[in-house]
């Protein structure tokens, strides 16, 4: 993937995940940065660094507002597990891939959510769950579709 | 393809984020509380909220098109309605006003003005487990500042936190910080209604089992502390549940803006606060 591309991708990411649309897209979303993160993870070449990810996450705080540190810290837990523990998942199809993207992204979430305990008292509720539950159950429609973008640009 | 940013390849994952760790500590405890930083911030994420706000438009467009020509029918038809219905209620509050002017006036105090207003539309909606905050699109350049009170259909919707260049954030009622003086519409109680982190629900501390505030009561802010001015709705009492031994009861109160899904806030600016303690 080349970097106009990523940086493309990772702003399209950014705006979905603090996109106004009401109490039913807010309770559902799937962090599409985490997301894509772990989209660039799996399918590049070379081992994406922990400070690459961990500098994505402290992007995403600073769009967030909450308390900087707490995405880039997840982030970086995220990818660190993905590659210390889940290494053969990346020549999974994608489908089989999912249970385990539900496993990173439930990590990376409860990171980042408790994270914010630096901010102040935080609460505990369902979203918690059900980002990454949505998540996991698009990610073969993800993969699909970023596969086909970048076959498409490659080949242009 | 992409080289490592901080560490030498050879440093063991394990160790870089440990250090990682550290750092993002490091971070989280000496930026709380930084006002700059957050302007800054702010207006880092201008790019990103001003898609975010042309996209929502553009959803709203779509799905306004989509209405059936029938909808909107009914839809103008009821709000006639209630248009018709709230007629009345328009007469008695000048009524009221008037008398209440003539009142204030005797008791040697001048009528507080509601003040100005400036609508604004929320670009972007940043719910984290701590905050539940809403960005819309005033900042500094049209005058609004930390600390100022921000109405929504129906009520008092929170209080600005940060203000950027041409954003600013608004902490809901709903947010886990949020604690505003209020007092019920029946008695002049003071009371203190704190956020939960769930936009449908708010809260009462400290109110003994038998306290005298019933289901339904409503609640409006009082003035005290002087950020909120006094008399702007909150919510209504939806249950007082007394359990077992606790020394205090649980109240739950119900918003009267709906927090969850803003669309447009509006923005106060009080007055009369100086010419409010001026003796005439």
């Amino acid at each position: 993937m080349n970097a106009l591309l990523l940086t493309l991708g990772f702003f399209l990411a950014l705006a979905g995940d603090s996109l106004p649309m009401g109490p039913l897209y807010l309770a559902l979303r799937p962090d599409f940065v985490a997301l894509l993160l772990l989209y660039w993870a799996i399918t590049s070449a070379t081992e994406l660094g922990l400070g690459v990810a961990w500098i994505i996450g402290l992007v995403q705080d600073v769009v967030d507002g909450g308390v900087l540190g707490a995405h880039a810290m997840a982030a970086a837990v995220m990818i660190f597990i993905l590659y210390a523990g889940l290494g053969k998942v990346r020549n999974l199809p994608p489908w089989e891939q999912l249970f385990f993207i539900f496993i990173l992204l439930l990590a990376e979430r409860l990171v980042a959510w408790s994270w914010q305990i630096w901010g102040g008292p935080i609460a505990w509720n369902l979203a918690l769950l059900l980002g990454p539950l949505t998540a996991a159950l698009l990610w073969p429609v993800f993969v699909y579709l970023l596969d086909r973008i970048r076959h498409r640009l490659r080949n242009a | 393809m992409m080289p490592s940013l901080f560490f030498p390849r050879r440093l063991p994952q394990s160790v870089r984020l440990l250090a990682l760790a550290l750092l993002s500590v490091f971070l989280s405890v000496f930026t709380q509380g930084q006002g700059d930083l957050r302007s800054m911030a702010l207006d880092a994420a201008l790019p990103v909220q001003w898609f975010d706000s042309r996209t929502a438009a553009l959803w709203d467009e779509v799905v306004g098109s989509l209405q059936s020509r029938a909808a909107l029918e009914t839809e103008n038809a009821r709000l006639r309605q209630a248009l018709a219905a709230a007629q009345p209620l328009l007469l008695d509050r000048d009524i009221l006003r008037s008398e209440n002017r003539q009142l204030l006036a005797l008791l040697d105090s001048f009528p507080q003005a509601p003040g100005r207003v400036m609508a604004a539309r929320v670009v972007a909606e940043n719910f984290t487990a701590g905050n539940q905050i809403i960005t819309v699109d005033h900042g500094q350049n049209d005058g609004v500042f930390i600390g100022q009170a921000v109405l929504a259909a129906g009520g008092l919707a929170g209080q600005v936190v940060a203000v950027g260049t041409m954003t600013s954030q608004i902490a809901l009622l709903s947010d886990l910080d949020s604690s505003v003086p209020a007092q019920s519409a029946e008695n002049d109680q003071p009371l203190l209604v704190n956020g939960t982190g769930d936009p449908r629900e708010l809260q009462i501390p400290f109110q003994a089992r038998n306290t005298p505030l019933r289901a339904g009561e409503r609640l409006v802010t009082s003035g005290l502390g002087g950020r909120y001015p006094p008399g702007l709705p909150i919510g209504t009492i939806q249950s007082i549940r007394r359990n077992g031994t606790q020394a205090f009861a649980d109240i739950l109160v119900h918003p009267a803006v709906a927090l969850g899904r803003l669309n447009t806030v509006l923005l106060l600016w009080p007055q009369g606060q100086q010419q409010a303690t001026k003796t005439p």
